[in-house]
């Protein structure tokens, strides 16, 4: 019997007990679609980080105060703490220092508001965050030694205020005073997302928070090999700067990307572990389901496998008959439980996990494991039934019922 | 065509062995037409079952065309009745949810041939049944399935027609028109043996052979 006659007949006995075979199948049908699921939530994930980083940066440092709870007296940084680390002597190994300050605030033009982070920052931040100018121009130090209050919009910022309307040399109110934008920035995407504006940090200083503290001054060692002995000379800077004495703690905390990186991908890496249990026990699952059904179905057909025996069926057309019936079951479950996951993750569109915003995202290989995982299943929970199948003796299957 | 040589069938059921035949030998010719009588559970089916290669005797040997089929496997002995046999139940053994021409194409399939809708449809007009084509068995009378049945049994060209009890289920008039099918296949050259209860379908034969407790006890020739 050829494998395409096989295939033909076990669709016509998938049919024939419909309200059974959707049931059967139901188990598959979450199992894929939990699966498919979970994996393009942790490749959108993988990419929702990826961006991130690269936007700002894997050998940044960030430096700010210390949020530990032992240290009693912590000393804002400031920008004499800035440019001390500037001091090619004392901090060879450092080549970039962006200090900023952060705020939230509620951006007006004409009935359009949003409340988004304003940052205070230097030109140099550029060498540190990944802005892409898409209209106007970017701050310069010009317009920080004249604390000008320009702005440069984000690109989600962009499109909430001003939509499809020019924004260049437009005024807009930030926290209450009058703003003139010079520039709009490309997406970003990734962690934080495209809402923020950003001005000259002596300008929201002078205008918004007041005082000359930061909040956080952003490091960049010359090279990678670099960064552990620039988290060495920032801590020597500080400590002096701060009066700390010896053996007492620092009261500022240096952030190195690099770790945070390895605790997210460690973090990802558990997710993907328990989405794998999740679907292998669900496919499991979904497979006993089929080898209980087919097992019945051997038993109710044993007349018919009779019959087939008795005009010519040999052991393996049996075989192949019960195999391709529980791998057609089990693939029609896994096709319809990815249309479910495809249908799931575009009504999902982004979904927040931790700060990140992420976007399922289904590939070709997931839709190609998937579909063959699903088959695996079928054939693995149908080989035990269809072995019984084979071995009727076509006298006593005639006689049954 | 036939030979059984001492052939014997025991069903072995732990306590107790069940003798379905005893020392059984017989021959039967290429072109012959003949039954089989006796009382119910004399042995009638063990033999059949033999002779149509769905089951194997217990001891001797069974020749089919010359060859000693005692001894195959059970793939090899589907192959012998897929290709030389054709069987004939009693309850029809039709597949209930495929329709008359698919029943008849099944053991097209088995033996991989094409042109099956073709070659089926002739078999069914052979048997006088073609108006039934795309019927389920359910939706037809015992008669009309019976003939399907025959169409299926034919449909490979096998040497020989094996039916046990073909009229059992029938009424007298569709039972000889089914014995008057039977006689045509046999006229054009099928060998075929019958199992029945009734002496006047038993005319049909040239020759019926008696069967009880497994023995044959007589043998008569038209
Ligand atoms: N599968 C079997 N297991 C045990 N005994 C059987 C089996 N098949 C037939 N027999 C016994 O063998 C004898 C012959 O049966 P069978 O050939 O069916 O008789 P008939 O067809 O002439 O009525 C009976 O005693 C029956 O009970
Ligand atoms: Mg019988």
């Amino acid at each position: 019997m050829s494998l395409w006659e096989t295939i033909k007949s076990a669709w016509q006995s998938i049919f024939a007990n419909k309200m059974r075979s959707s049931l059967t199948m139901l188990g598959i049908v979450i199992g894929v679609c939990a699966v498919v699921l979970l994996v393009s939530i942790g490749q959108g994930f993988q990419t929702s980080m990826t961006t991130t980083f690269n936007n700002m940066g894997a050998s940044a440092l960030y430096v700010s105060g210390s949020r530990s709870k032992t240290v009693t007296i912590v000393r804002p940084l400031t920008m004499d703490d800035a440019e001390a680390l500037t001091n090619k002597k004392l901090a060879p190994s450092i080549s970039v220092v962006s200090p900023s300050m952060q705020s939230n605030v509620t951006v007006q033009y004409g009935t359009n508001s949003a409340t988004v982070q304003a940052s205070g920052v230097t030109p140099v931040v550029t060498q540190i965050k990944n802005y892409q100018i898409d209209k106007g121009r970017f701050l310069t130090d010009l317009d920080g030694e004249n604390k000008l209050s320009v702005i440069v919009l984000g690109y989600q910022t962009t499109q909430d205020l001003f939509g499809t309307e020019s924004p260049i040399g437009k005024y807009v109110r930030v926290a209450g005073g009058k703003f003139q934008v010079i520039g709009t920035l490309q997406k970003l995407g990734g962690m934080g997302g495209d809402s923020y504006i950003l001005m000259p940090l002596a300008t929201m200083q002078a205008r918004i928070t007041g005082g000359t503290d930061l909040q956080q001054i952003a490091v960049k060692a010359s090279s990678s090999d670099l960064v552990d002995l620039a988290i060495a000379e920032i801590t020597a800077i500080l400590r002096a700067r701060h009066y700390i004495a010896t053996g007492a703690a620092d009261d500022f905390q240096i952030t190195d990307m690099r770790e945070t990186l390895t605790s997210m991908q460690s973090t990802l890496q558990t997710f993907s572990l328990f989405m794998g249990a999740v679907g292998a026990i669900s496919l499991v699952v979904g497979g006993i389901g089929i080898m209980n059904i087919m097992l019945v179905s051997v038993t109710e057909r044993t007349r018919e496998i009779g019959i087939r025996k008795a005009i010519g069926a040999r052991r393996r057309d049996i075989l192949l008959q019960f195999l391709i019936e529980a791998a057609a079951l089990s693939l029609t479950g896994g096709l319809v439980g990815l249309l479910l996951a495809v249908g799931g993750a575009a009504l999902m569109g982004h979904i927040t996990l931790g700060s990140l915003s992420v976007k399922p995202e289904i590939s070709g290989t997931i839709v190609l494991i998937a579909l063959s995982v699903s088959v695996a299943t079928g054939l693995l929970s149908g080989t035990y039934p269809a072995f019984n199948a084979a071995r009727l003796d076509p006298i006593e299957s005639l006689r049954h019922e | 065509m036939i030979e059984l040589q001492n052939v014997s069938k025991i069903y072995d059921l732990g306590e107790i062995k069940v003798t379905g035949l005893d020392d059984i030998s017989f021959s039967c010719e290429e072109g012959e037409m003949i039954s089989i009588m006796g009382p119910s559970g004399s042995g009638k089916s063990t033999m059949m079952n033999i002779l149509g290669c769905l089951d194997r005797p217990t001891s001797g040997t069974y020749l089919l065309d010359g060859d000693n089929v005692s001894k195959l496997s059970d793939d090899q002995l589907a192959r012998v009745r897929n290709k030389k046999l054709g069987f004939v139940f009693q309850s029809y053994n039709l597949l209930p949810k495929i329709d008359a021409l698919a029943n008849v194409e099944l053991p097209l399939i088995y033996s991989g041939q094409d042109h099956r809708h073709e070659r089926a449809s002739k078999a069914l007009e052979a048997v006088g049944i073609a108006q039934r084509a795309n019927h389920l068995p359910a939706e037809m009378s015992g008669g009309e399935k019976q003939r399907v049945a025959i169409a299926r049994a034919l449909i490979n060209d096998p040497r020989v027609i094996l039916a046990d009890e073909p009229t059992g289920n029938l009424d007298t008039a569709t039972s000889h028109s089914i014995m008057d099918l039977l006689t045509d296949l046999n006229k054009k050259g099928i060998t075929v043996v019958i199992v029945t209860h009734e002496e006047d379908i038993a005319t049909y034969t040239q020759r019926t052979i008696y069967v009880r407790d497994g023995k044959i006890t007589e043998e008569k020739r038209r």
